[in-house]
């Protein structure tokens, strides 16, 4: 490919993927996700897994959740709560930033 | 190519236990992890962590690490023996391709030939996506931009072996994009398995931040400075854009500092578009003249107005 050639990207919405595509974002199993959505451990809206579609915000909590339990053997509940502080710490650090005088 | 030295990276002994090493690595994964560490590029580190600890945990691996690198220190100019990983059967360490892509030449070098693909999670021959954020201006959501991506990409050579290459990308971004979205490049992640469909290539948006505006979403919040009169008379100021046209807005009359103005779809373009939010911010004029000084001194005299009336009733409450 020319390094001059330009790539149009596409802008995906907030609830963009299928679960096959989360999978393959994440470099997870679809499996590895159903289990936690059965879990309760990730939420996931629609009536079916078919019609399941997750946000740019599920796939970061995905890949938080993934990333805890290889580098620390954690179950997946505790990668889940682990996740769970982290998105809190993000709540929080936005809220610091709109403090911040413009 | 600089000879790493995975054991120092990870601070255990060379003859350390399987045991001793996950250790380890599980007490620096905690100390860099990127979203709590205070630790300066705690990012490259954790990369670096990863590394050692993909090739360290992997027996095949450590055991072909260890045999190569007698005898070299951390730093020293290295070049493996053509052929020197023959008898080794590598089997992939819980790393994917695209994680394995950010890891050193040194890595790609050794290791190369079977990158993570061992790990492979059944996609049916399709590669797989890469990550890679982008950093934008706010005024770049209202034009949309152009930037130029350089990626580590895996390539295989005429050896079958694979290394890693930078390559570059121009990437057209679309108008209308906030931070946290995510703008999707088909088919430009890894290539795929076979007749397999390559991944896609998924950036991250993030702004850099901007002197005067912040954005929310598409909603844009702006520091309005207006005059005392205006904000006590009311009065329609000029509002300039991130993308350099200008609105007119009304201030109402009676407006305080930290009010707050809501302009309707007039923050970043989108379906919907969002909001423009002004924080009106009520800035004196110094009273630096003997005209300015009389200004205020006649206001204090003529006005009945004290800006601490509410504390003293809610103080004697």
């Amino acid at each position: 490919m020319r390094d001059e050639e330009v790539i149009a990207g596409s802008l995906l919405e907030d609830a963009c993927f299928t679960l096959e595509e989360l999978a393959r974002a994440a470099a997870v199993s679809p499996e590895w996700l159903l289990a936690r959505i059965e879990e309760g451990l990730l939420a996931a809206g629609g009536a079916s897994a078919t019609q399941w579609r997750f946000s740019a915000v599920a796939l970061r909590r995905v890949q938080r959740m993934h990333a805890i339990e290889r580098a620390f053997d954690a179950a997946p509940e505790l990668a889940a709560l682990v996740a769970d502080l982290l998105e809190e710490i993000d709540t929080l650090r936005a809220r610091v930033e709109r403090a911040r005088p413009l | 190519m600089e000879f790493k030295d995975y054991y120092q990276t990870l601070g255990v002994s060379r003859e350390a236990t399987a045991e001793e090493i996950k250790k380890a690595y599980r007490k620096l994964a905690r100390k860099y992890h990127p979203d709590v560490s205070k630790e300066p590029d705690a990012e490259r580190r954790m990369k670096e962590v990863n590394e050692a600890y993909a090739v360290l945990s992997d027996p095949e691996k450590r055991a072909a690490y260890d045999q190569l690198g007698r005898g070299y220190r951390p730093g020293e100019e290295f070049r493996p023996p053509p052929d020197w990983d023959a008898g080794f059967e590598f089997s992939g360490a819980g790393f994917s391709d695209a994680e394995a892509a950010e890891f050193s030449d040194f890595f790609a070098e050794l290791f190369g030939r079977m990158g993570g693909r061992g790990a492979r999670r059944g996609s049916r021959g399709r590669g797989e996506d890469h990550h890679a954020k982008v950093l934008l201006d706010i005024e770049d959501a209202y034009r949309g931009a152009t930037r130029q991506i350089q990626l580590r990409v895996p390539a295989v050579d005429a050896r079958g072996r694979v290394t890693v290459t930078t390559r570059t990308l121009n990437v057209r971004i679309p108008k209308g994009v906030h931070a946290g979205q995510i703008i999707r490049l088909a088919g430009q992640g890894s290539p795929g398995l076979g007749e397999g469909p390559p991944g896609d290539l998924l950036l991250e948006v993030q702004f850099q931040p901007h002197p005067h505006f912040r954005a929310e979403g598409r909603d844009l919040h702006l520091a309005l400075a207006v005059a005392p009169w205006e904000a006590a008379l009311g009065a329609v100021v000029p509002v300039a854009l991130p993308d350099g046209r200008s609105l007119k807005v009304r201030i109402p009359p009676g407006a305080q500092s930290g009010r707050q103005l809501r302009v309707r779809e007039h923050g970043i373009p989108g379906s919907p578009p969002g909001d423009l939010l002004l924080t009106v911010q009520v800035v004196l004029p110094p009273a630096d003249t003997p005209k300015a000084k009389a200004i205020y001194e006649n206001m204090a005299r003529e006005l009945a107005f004290d800006p601490r009336a509410e504390q003293k009733t809610e103080d004697h409450a």
